[in-house]
């Protein structure tokens, strides 16, 4: 597996605070990345390094080999939505997406081409030459990714991409992503643990400014990998024994909020799969719980992916998630 | 640090986007009207006592006298060049005035009564060339360093505040984007000075009819040359403070104490001490009237001076930008 960004001991202090300390790791080619961290971790402070708007006090950071100190070898390879830039509010739009195209060597028409595709991915073309001063908190949220999509960068930092937007905006951000993952490597930093967890294939935690866990979501959450499943009604204690003995079963438990004394009514369990055995697949264990439930005569009515990397997140964080 | 980073391509288009938009940011909107009111103004207070002169005598005599009309437009020049070309002080050119009253305003044969100490500079600015343009030219070289901090202050400050900037960072280099906003910044500077002294000098040769075109046109160009290249090296100190502090009000109220505060030291502090005079040469002050020598070597060495200036200012500026979190 090639690495397209290789982040080796950065740190950085801002005064007396020590925004990173010592960080390290590596994004694979191709990946959907994520980046999370309770606030104030350094998630924005490494975007900030790695795109050379900040000087790191130690370690480097190279995008596809190339060392970002040196950022000008990597324009239009690299991109980034920076958390809280701010565009001119009274430039048109259109005019500023088209300067920024014009610097990479488009004509005009090129320019102005690109722009408005890239606008239309985001749902702004209608708003081309608009004044960003008009535009609303989301729309300017969409502008910032349409121009971290500009050309065809092979790296895409995403710093809080879908904080602001609203659910279908959020959604359409999702699915762009997850289009241009095969042509490019998106870092996406967010708070929010269910969006990583649907988009991203591998993560990297931060804590105060530390590194405290890495690698794919597959890995990170094998040995507490959650789901969510609504039954027609609620398991005997005999029947729960009978999941919780199948192998790769953690734990099967209602959750809080269901009503497990109410016979007719659907509830709702939380099933812990615990798949660090190397040789259990997680279908080889849900398959028998599926199956086990429908001897019972329980028809299942829904089964979904619980929130595994929340509570990885959690635990290594000391419980400083920001849902949002 | 190195200066090989610079694309001209890019310098080109960021300068000229930077004084397209110049003035829908606010800074070159104040700037435009600042500037045009203040020249505007100078040249109205410079002007109307000429005009109501030209008014009287027509009423009175049917036509004017352009003896008297000259002796009166170096009367009112006089003073200003000789303060702001450093000859008299203040309190010795209003004795002079006072002493001049008692005994009479003009010599018998309606020459000035002072022209017979005036420097080869005060005559070549008052009696060679349209004085009346000098005396608004030496204003407008005195005034103008202490406006354009309004249009060059917000070069880099607001879009570090704003992390405006970051958009534009990963597009170009840094080196790009200083001496692309700084150039825009100059352009602009000089299309509006360009436009004071075009409105100046129209109405000076359409309306007042003093001076023959030829002669207003060619010394207008040459003023235009002076103020623009001076305003030069003042963009630069704002260039160097704008790249030093995030804030945008912060830059313009640094830009006004150094801009300002030199001149003052110099002036307040040579009263004190008389070396404390120097002081003016930590920016163009001392300089910037040579602009409108009448020795080529004396103009010469303060373009020179300006552009050195610039450079030293630019370069300090550009040091502290390449290295700083934006």
């Amino acid at each position: 597996m090639t690495h397209v960004v290789s982040i080796k001991g950065i740190s950085k202090r801002f005064g007396r605070i020590q925004a990173l300390n010592g960080v390290s790791f590596e994004v694979p080619s191709h990946s959907i990345f994520g980046l999370l961290g309770p606030n104030g971790a350094g998630k924005t402070t490494l975007f900030s390094i790695a795109a050379d708007f900040l000087k790191a006090d130690a370690g480097t950071i190279k995008v596809l080999g190339i060392d970002t100190r040196g950022i000008s070898r990597l324009q239009g390879r690299l991109s980034i939505l920076p958390q809280d830039a701010q565009f001119q509010r009274n430039v048109p739009i259109l005019d500023q997406l088209v300067f920024f195209r014009l610097l990479a060597g488009r004509t005009k028409k090129q320019a102005r081409e690109e722009v408005v595709h890239s606008l239309d991915l985001v749902g702004l073309k209608s708003f081309a030459k608009r004044r960003v001063g008009s535009l609303s908190h989301g729309m300017v949220k969409r502008l910032g990714i349409a121009q971290a999509f500009l050309g065809h960068p092979e790296v895409i930092l995403l710093d809080e991409p879908t904080a602001g937007l609203d659910p279908a905006s959020a959604r359409q951000i999702r699915d762009l992503v997850k289009q241009l993952q095969e042509h490019a490597t998106i870092v996406v930093s967010s708070h929010n643990l269910g969006e990583i967890q649907e988009l991203c294939d591998h993560v990297a935690i931060l804590d105060h400014g530390k590194l405290v866990l890495a690698g794919s979501v597959d890995e990170i959450t094998r040995a507490d990998r959650e789901y969510n499943l609504c039954l027609s009604r609620p398991l005997q204690n005999s029947e729960l024994e009978q999941l919780n003995s199948i192998e790769g079963v953690r734990s099967v438990r209602v959750l809080s909020h269901a009503d497990a004394n109410h016979n007719k009514r659907p509830v709702e369990y939380l099933v812990t799969l615990d798949l660090s055995a190397d040789h259990i697949d997680q279908d080889a264990v849900i398959v028998p719980i599926l199956r086990g439930v429908l001897d019972m005569g329980i028809a299942p009515r829904k089964l979904t992916e619980g929130r595994s990397l929340e509570t990885q997140f959690l635990e290594v964080t000391g419980g400083q998630a920001n849902q949002p | 640090m190195s200066l090989k980073t610079l694309t001209m391509s890019h310098i080109r288009l960021i300068s000229l986007y930077w004084s397209r938009y110049a003035v829908r940011s606010g800074s070159g909107l104040v700037y435009l009207l600042i500037a045009l009111t203040f020249g505007l103004m100078v040249a109205h207070m410079l002007i109307m006592p000429v005009e109501q002169l030209i008014v009287q005598q027509k009423r009175e005599m049917g036509r004017t006298d352009p003896v008297i009309i000259r002796n009166t437009i170096v009367e009112i020049g006089r003073p200003i060049a000789l303060w702001i070309l450093g000859e008299k002080t203040m309190g010795e050119i209003a004795r002079e005035n006072a002493a001049r009253q008692r005994s009479g305003m003009n010599n018998p044969d309606g020459t000035s009564a002072q022209d017979d100490d005036a420097s080869p500079w005060m005559s070549f600015l008052l009696e060679k060339k349209p004085a009346l343009l000098s005396a608004i030219f030496l204003v407008l070289l005195f005034g103008m360093p202490f406006v354009i901090s309004f249009l060059a202050y917000n070069q880099i400050s607001g879009d570090v505040q704003s992390h405006g900037l970051r958009y534009l960072l990963l597009r170009t280099e840094r080196s790009n984007i200083y001496f692309g906003r700084f150039i825009g910044t100059v352009l602009f500077s000089t299309a509006v000075t360009a436009i004071i002294v075009a409105t100046i000098t129209l109405y000076l040769g359409a309306k007042t009819r003093i001076y023959p075109a030829p002669e207003l046109v060619v010394w207008a160009t040459q003023g235009f040359l002076a103020l623009a290249l001076l305003m030069v090296p003042y963009i630069a100190v704002c260039s160097l403070i704008s790249a030093s502090v995030d804030s945008p009000f912060l830059s313009l109220v640094l830009a006004k104490i150094v801009i300002a505060g030199v001149l003052f030291m110099a002036i307040l502090g040579g009263l004190a001490w008389k070396p404390a005079k120097y002081i003016k040469y930590a920016l163009p002050w001392g300089w910037q009237c040579n602009l409108l020598h009448p020795e080529p070597a004396h103009w010469l060495g303060a373009v020179a001076a300006c552009l050195a200036y610039t450079a030293v200012f630019l370069m300090l500026g550009y040091y502290r930008f390449e290295r700083r979190d934006l």
